[in-house]
């Protein structure tokens, strides 16, 4: 094939969508041809280029839980209603208040947490703020953007959005079951976040570097004040921190399961 | 599809995932927060209702952003968009691209600002097609289901966009480098 020929296939090339053999054709070919080589790196880099650049927008942070919440309320009042012709009309009242209500949830779950972030005066400051991400995740109507009990699909797909990595137990056996995961900032510093479940409870467990900012008691933290409990300590170079409506006890379990692991 | 397997928490655990993609795309295709806001909330009520007439082991992926960009298409800026955008000579073709120009690389040297900008100014029946191809790496085929065209008209989309941003954004360097080529034209009189 002559360069001229190739140089039409080029954007097929790029896309990966040559045939097999004129994708291992086209790169001997550009083994030996400078200006082919250069003008498929060039489309090479356009294509990414473009991949960042397009990735450009985030949802705003209520619109999933509203987008859920609809969808749910559809799908409940599907269910109720038989099918009907009219059946439209009522979903879309039905819309409504499911929307209220979650919001109206959000709110209570803020104001506990911001309750307890303000009542938190002997403490240093960071552990509010756990409390705020703890409560904040749990209210939203999607906590997790990784869903999985599997450890061996959480751990993974951290990687590359946390500067670090860390391991999980093998929590079978334990009366604990890991929800999922996502990625909290603090302090501008990007670190895991993880949901696990006890009975019907929701535990956090926050890893991050350990930095200066950190500044936290490392003794176990049990808050009698509160219906929180708080467990905290530093292993390898990281920042654990557990938090949950669930007694010492059930915290401390957690901690021992995490900290052999390490 | 079974009732069983067209079950609401099915389509939750199916579609969630693709929430922040489908809003990226709905985005660009609207350029306004609240209608891509409404574009999105509208897709999974109307995916939720067809979910029971979606093919299992067929392309979900696919099949979702369709519902969003027809959607958009019947959207007051969706309609403003069509009957604004030129029939475009798909076959014509830019059959002899210059690669050795610097129009070559005038896209892969942009800036994230200058691409936006262009990727923004594109017509949408590009604007679509580079940003599957490019940003949700999907292959000609799973283009060609969302937009319900023949592959070939996808290629020549997508060939035929990029050529354009090339030539945008090598326009506005152009622009920008008239100072520098004069300064080389004089010192060439010396």
């Amino acid at each position: 094939m002559s360069c001229m020929e190739w140089q039409n296939r080029l954007e097929g090339y790029v896309d990966a969508e040559l045939p097999p053999s004129e994708m291992t054709a086209f790169r001997e070919h550009a083994a030996h041809c400078s200006d082919c080589a250069a003008a498929a790196l060039a489309l090479i880099e356009t294509k990414s280029a473009l991949r960042r650049a397009g990735h450009r927008y985030t949802p705003a942070p209520d619109l999933r839980a509203r987008v859920l919440a609809s969808a749910r309320a559809q799908a409940k009042a599907t269910r109720v209603e038989s099918a009907d012709f009219g059946q439209q009309k009522k979903t879309a009242k039905l819309l409504m208040w499911p929307r209220g209500a979650l919001a109206a949830a959000a709110l209570v779950l803020l104001a506990t947490g911001l309750f307890f972030a303000a009542n938190r005066y002997p403490r240093p400051k960071s552990l509010g703020e756990f409390a705020d991400l703890h409560v904040t995740a749990l209210a939203s109507a999607n906590p997790v953007e990784v869903v999985s009990t599997d450890r061996h699909t959480v751990k993974p797909w951290f990687q590359g959005r946390i500067p670090f990595t860390f391991d999980l137990p093998e929590l079978q056996g334990s009366p604990f079951t890991l929800a999922g995961g996502r990625v909290a900032y603090f302090h501008q510093e990007p670190g895991a976040h993880l949901i696990f479940a006890y009975q019907r409870h929701f535990i956090s467990a926050f890893i991050f570097r350990d930095t200066p900012q950190l500044a936290i008691a490392q003794a176990p933290f049990s808050d009698r004040g509160s219906s929180f409990n708080l467990q905290t300590w530093t292993q390898g170079g990281l920042r654990y921190v557990l938090m949950g409506d669930v007694n010492a006890a059930t915290i401390q379990q957690l901690a021992d399961l995490l900290q052999r692991r390490q | 599809m079974t009732a069983e397997s067209a079950s609401p928490e099915e389509f939750e655990r199916l579609a969630m995932p693709l929430f922040d993609a489908l809003y990226n795309f709905a985005r660009w295709l609207a350029r306004d927060q609240s209608e891509a806001e409404d574009l999105v909330q509208e897709t999974f009520a109307k995916a939720l209702r067809g979910f029971a007439s979606f093919e299992p082991g067929t392309d979900f992926r696919a099949w979702m952003f369709r519902i969003l960009r027809n959607t958009f298409l019947t959207s007051r800026t969706g309609l403003r968009a069509k009957m604004t955008v030129p029939l475009e000579p798909e076959d014509e073709e830019s059959k002899a691209v210059n690669w050795e120009t610097p129009e070559a690389l005038a896209l892969a040297s942009a800036t994230r600002q200058a691409l936006q900008f262009a990727l923004e100014q594109l017509p949408v029946a590009y604007r679509e097609v580079i940003l599957l191809c490019d940003v949700e790496e999907m292959k000609y085929q799973e283009i060609a289901e969302v937009l319900a065209i023949p592959i070939g008209t996808v290629m020549s989309r997508i060939a035929r966009g990029r050529k354009l941003l090339r030539q945008m954004l090598a326009g506005e360097r152009a622009e920008r480098s008239i100072p520098a080529a004069t300064a080389r034209g004089k010192l060439d009189q010396v």
